[in-house]
């Protein structure tokens, strides 16, 4: 996946980023269980994915200078547990954009896919950008 | 994991402190190195006054609490709604609850229906929300 390769000007609703591919790892498992002070149950921890999903799309926008983004709200549903080892694929498109006044919110469909193709989380993000 | 859930009854506490140690750990794991989170230089000059921690993070600890109550019926099949309403800050003591407003049963399954919230040491809101989790229950 390219880094910063989306200007906030060219996303348009239905505009896909690109894909990101993610090996769910023991190694990446356990630096995030330390990172929130949790434990492991043998399957990768939902938010895990989730987070992966967002920092990807962290990446894939170049966002004006300066430029602070906030993460105003969450929709996330878990379809199906997800085993230490799995490889994932996280699927980004802004659902809408909206201007209003200074602000300016960004509303992201998140797909993440399994190996064979079957959807383990579907999402929502609502990035807020004070001007 | 909880082996009768009802109405009314509460999930939680799941008590975190964080420091800019925990944010700059969770910036690793997850790859987001937005500067408002690590970059107490930049975070300085801007609205917020200083480093705040990720969304996610704050996140991270309510689907601890799910998954404690509700073990991998929350891991497949739970859903949640939050929106972030403050930030967590270095320093900040953050505690995670929620209660069970409602049952229900849709094609044989039952669900509960939770509204959560995370609030600081202060008592303010950072994160809140409502999530829905299965659970082998006979509610109609």
């Amino acid at each position: 996946m390219q880094d910063k390769s989306v200007s906030y000007a060219e996303l348009a609703p239905g505009y896909e980023l690109p894909s990101a591919t993610y090996e769910l790892s023991e190694a990446l498992v356990s630096k995030y269980l330390r990172a929130v002070d949790g434990s492991g149950d043998g399957f990768v921890p939902p938010l895990a994915i989730t987070a992966c999903a967002i920092a990807a799309m962290a990446r894939s926008l170049s966002l004006p200078p300066d430029t602070v983004a906030i993460h105003a709200s969450q929709d996330l549903e878990f379809l199906k547990l997800v085993p230490i080892g799995a490889t994932v694929e996280c699927r980004i498109k802004v659902a809408q954009k909206i201007e209003r006044g200074r602000m300016s919110m960004l509303i992201m469909e998140l797909e993440i896919l399994d190996r064979g193709g079957e959807r383990v989380q579907t999402g929502k993000a609502t990035i807020a950008l004070p001007s | 994991m909880l082996t009768e859930i009802e109405e009314g009854m509460t999930l939680g506490p799941v008590a975190k402190h964080i420091t800019q140690e925990t944010i700059n750990l969770y910036a690793e794991a997850s790859g987001d190195f937005n500067p408002i989170h690590v970059d107490e230089a930049f975070a300085a000059k801007t609205p917020f006054g200083g480093t705040i921690a990720h969304g996610m993070l704050n996140l991270a600890y309510v689907s601890e609490m799910m998954t404690s109550a509700f073990g991998e019926n929350w891991l497949s099949g739970g859903k949640l709604r939050a929106k972030f309403k403050e930030s967590a800050r270095p320093g900040d003591s953050l505690s995670v609850s929620a209660e069970v407003i409602s049952l229900e049963k849709r094609d044989g399954v039952s669900y509960a229906n939770c509204s959560f919230e995370c609030r600081n040491q202060k008592g303010e809101i950072i994160v809140a929300g409502e999530t829905t989790a299965k659970f082998a229950g006979d509610k109609e």
